[in-house]
């Protein structure tokens, strides 16, 4: 743990050798920030994915929404989404969930112009996601795809902090009292009646904000504290 | 790879003012926030600091204090805070502290003031004086009710659907009931010279005439009412309805500077939906005993709902709705003289309170006194008057209008006295005015003669103007009294925020609504002599004379009349639902429309209340 972050930036480095010229290798380039940077110096990107399935091998993207924090505010006008046409067709189990159906994917961008726009917008940034293993693995296994390189991110998963505060003043939550809604509950956060990447990117992004002012703000949290 | 933020386009689009912008300008309006979370307790703006951006609440509260600590405002989701001080320049004057956890939408500042520049419907919300607010309010369309011509606001001349039928008074009776038949009339016009000297329907043909067997040859003269009660042709339909409900009749001449034009009837009125006061009062005067007037006076609530939905104004309805509680009074007294016999010395019976405002709603408690001549002697004539005083009050209240519980009533022996009694109360009051006189003081300073010996009455009232009008003590006292009641600070979601930061449930329309603004009236009257007793006539009366200026007059006086149709529309809502119509309303029965300009008009009556105890703490008031 205590290593971790020199461990990321070892890893950046690493991967940057491998990496082709192109979007990943100008991700990579950029320094990740300092695990002791203090959260209002600290830029976030908060971004949500919409798939087809869980298994990053074998579903797909079809759309991402980032919203950037900023000396602990959300810009709205950084904010972006991305719809993206995927290869095979959208099974029904899961359009049911994002409401994303074949034709109005099929307007969407390519995974190869898509992930490069991304990368743009996350470099020197810290990932933040709601149960983060969802939007990470499947970038990884993009990157791995269009780079034949792998990818890594600093990342702050707002479901892990949440348990992790849980699990510190051992409460016991309800079944479901981890989802993202649920929590942005106990943190009087309004709720939103839409679920799209953007919506729960900006969803996610408020969270953190909620958390960090809860953990005492800029002036007691610094990156660290978040980081998985 | 735009971002269409509809979670947050359907909030903030959806709360004034930013409802008022076009819909091409949102996108560009969302890309321009930022978004801040506060925890309770935390401070966002404080005195001298500077504020950059306007801010919405998207959830949670925030309370807003001045630099003395007192609670100004609390506000919740969709209140913004902020435009005061950007308006001047980025300076904070007061505290804004978070009340719960809130997520704040921050618009800059720049974003701002160039949204004012280019939409002054939006920038019109942010202004400092909420008087013109008002005032557009009450001219506009009041609120979403559908857009019925006023009765104040049309000319009585677009009412008159024909030139008036006149014949001399040389014609016959056959002659008129001719011209009626060929006309298709029922009134004609007896007239002389060009003068109006009488009217006649075709109901006094029948009556009168018909009836009694007067013969169709003898002259108009012997059958129609002379010297008729008439309106000048520059009035509105308002004023012909309650002259017609004063007087209550059902014709009324419409005279040109003496010249009859043409004849306004109660029919007129009822196509503007509204007769139905004028045939109320003619049914009261038909009525022989308490258990009929109380059946009439059962109707009263259905006459303000008709008066509130045909967008009636709230000066007009209240003056409607205080002359058939006139007329149920005169009523009253005839019954009761009928049953004892005349009066063994002349008396006036005085009306208080609302009545004598001409400020009755539904039915009101009755405030009452009886003014005897000083012929009077109690042990002759005591038990007269008592009687007639116990009649005329127990009829009142069978007909709604319960018995005062402050026991303000002519029934009450204190208030059933000769002339010279009443003017040493008044001189007690306003030479000694102490805390418990002040509650008659109140009641008694709005008093007017609604039957008897005029001349009687007017003796008394110039003996008071008289001794108030420069009795500074007493003036001060009455300046306390009329800040015994505020306005609340505003709204707090569902909630009324009253001073000190207390809560309300409902919002109490009587006393935080009307009468901070009747009481700061009577104040500003009593000090300039005027002798004027209703709200609207007495604020007029003073406007532009030291106390009040002319704007401070004009924003009360609309403050007076939103506050009073917000109360009439409740009281109209309780009617059709069953209920009693009462002066308690919940926040949540208000529009936005409605909870921004009731805002408005409170804010024009604490800052006049304001005004007055500065004045009067400093021992300036005259």
């Amino acid at each position: 743990m205590f290593k971790w972050l020199p461990g990321l930036e070892r890893r950046r480095r690493r991967l940057l050798r491998n990496a082709p010229p192109g979007p990943l290798a100008d991700y990579l380039r950029t320094p990740f920030p300092s695990r002791k940077s203090p959260v209002n110096e600290v830029e976030f990107l908060a971004v949500d994915l919409e798939t087809t399935g869980l298994d990053p091998k074998q579903d797909e993207i079809l759309s991402i929404g980032c919203v950037p924090i900023r000396h602990l505010r959300i810009t709205l006008g950084g904010s972006s989404s991305m719809l993206l046409k995927p290869e095979g067709a959208i099974p029904a189990s899961s359009a049911v969930v994002h409401r994303i159906f074949d034709d109005q994917a099929a307007q969407g961008m390519p995974l190869t112009q898509a992930i490069p726009l991304l990368l743009r917008q996350l470099s020197g940034k810290v990932l933040v996601a709601h149960h983060a293993p969802i939007e990470t693995e499947f970038l990884r296994q993009a990157c791995r795809r269009l780079y034949a390189c792998d990818v890594v991110f600093p990342t702050v998963d707002t479901l892990v902090l949440e348990r992790r505060w849980i699990d510190r003043r051992q409460v016991t939550l309800a079944s479901g009292g981890l989802r993202l809604a649920a929590i942005r509950d106990r943190y009087g956060l309004p709720r939103y009646p839409v679920h799209n990447a953007l919506s729960d990117a900006l969803a996610t992004a408020e969270l953190l904000l909620a958390q960090i002012a809860y953990r005492g703000g800029a002036r007691q949290v610094r990156l660290k504290h978040l980081l998985i | 790879m735009d971002a269409e933020h509809s979670e947050i386009c359907d909030f903030v689009f959806a709360h004034h003012p930013f409802d008022r912008l076009p819909k091409e300008k949102w996108a560009e309006v969302v890309k321009s926030l930022s978004l801040e979370y506060q925890r309770r307790g935390s401070t966002v703006l404080e005195p001298g600091a500077s504020n950059t951006a306007l801010h919405v609440i998207r959830s949670g509260a925030v309370e807003i204090r001045d630099a003395q600590g007192a609670v100004l405002a609390q506000l919740g989701e969709g209140d913004v805070f902020g435009a005061r001080s950007l308006l001047r320049g980025g300076k904070v004057k007061h505290s804004v502290t978070m009340l719960e956890d809130t997520l704040l939408y921050q618009l800059p500042g720049e974003v701002f003031s160039s949204l004012c520049q280019r939409y002054p419907q939006f920038a019109y919300y942010f202004q400092a004086e909420g008087g013109q607010r008002l005032r557009d309010a009450l001219n506009g369309n009041f609120g979403p009710g559908e857009a019925n011509a006023e009765l104040a606001t049309i000319p009585i001349t677009k009412m008159l659907q024909r030139a008036a039928v006149m014949l001399p008074s040389s014609a016959s009776i056959a002659n008129a009931a001719q011209a009626m038949t060929a006309q298709r009339v029922s009134c004609i016009l007896v007239v002389d010279n060009g003068q109006l000297i009488g009217i006649l329907t075709d109901r006094d043909i029948r009556s009168r005439g018909v009836a009694v067997g007067v013969s169709v040859d003898q002259p108009i003269t012997s059958i129609m009412t002379p010297t008729p009660h008439s309106i000048a042709s520059n009035v509105y339909a308002f004023d012909a309805m309650l002259a017609m409900v004063r007087h209550n009749v059902h014709h009324l001449p419409v005279l040109d500077h003496g010249r009859p034009v043409g004849v306004i009837s109660a029919t007129d009125l009822m196509r503007q939906r509204t007769a139905s006061p004028v045939f109320l009062v003619s049914d009261i005067d038909k009525q022989t005993d308490v258990e009929g007037l109380a059946r009439v006076s059962a109707q009263l609530p259905k006459i303000l709902v008709s008066m509130v939905d045909a967008d009636a104004t709230a000066h007009s309805t209240a003056k409607i709705i205080s002359a058939i509680g006139e007329a149920l009074t005169c009523r009253l007294l005839d019954l009761a003289q009928e049953k004892l016999g005349p009066p063994p010395v002349p008396f006036v019976w005085l009306t208080a309170g609302s009545l004598a405002r001409y400020e009755q709603t539904a039915h009101s408690d009755q405030d009452n006194a009886l003014l005897l001549d000083d012929a009077f002697d109690p042990d002759l004539h005591g038990a007269y008057f008592e009687q007639l005083s116990r009649l005329v009050c127990d009829g009142l209240n069978a007909c709604g209008y319960v018995y005062c519980p402050g026991n303000v009533m002519a029934s009450n022996t204190q208030w059933r006295q000769p002339l010279r009694v009443w003017k040493r109360y008044f001189n007690e009051w306003i030479g000694s005015p102490e805390p418990k006189a002040l509650m008659h003081v109140s009641i008694f300073f709005d008093l007017r003669c609604l039957y008897g010996a005029e001349p009687l009455y007017q003796q008394l009232q110039l003996h008071v103007t008289h001794k108030t009008a420069s009795n500074h003590i007493f003036l001060a006292y009455m300046a306390a009294n009329a800040l015994h009641y505020h306005p609340p600070l505003g709204f707090f979601r569902n909630l009324v925020l009253v001073r000190g930061g207390e809560h309300d449930q409902t919002l109490d329309l009587k006393h935080r609504g009307v009468i901070p603004i009747v009481d700061l009236a009577r104040v500003y009257a009593l000090s300039s002599g005027s002798a004027d007793i209703t709200t609207q006539d007495r604020l007029a009366a003073v406007a532009g004379k030291g106390e009040l200026s002319a704007q401070g007059a004009e924003d009360l006086r609309d403050a007076f009349e939103f506050i009073s149709v917000t109360r009439l529309r409740h009281q109209a809502r309780r009617i059709k639902s069953g209920q009693i119509a009462d002066n308690f309303m919940a926040p949540s029965e208000l529009s936005n429309f409605e909870r921004e300009h009731l805002k408005d008009a409170f804010r024009v009556v604490l800052t006049l209340q304001a005004a007055l105890e500065q004045r009067y703490q400093s021992g300036r008031f005259q």
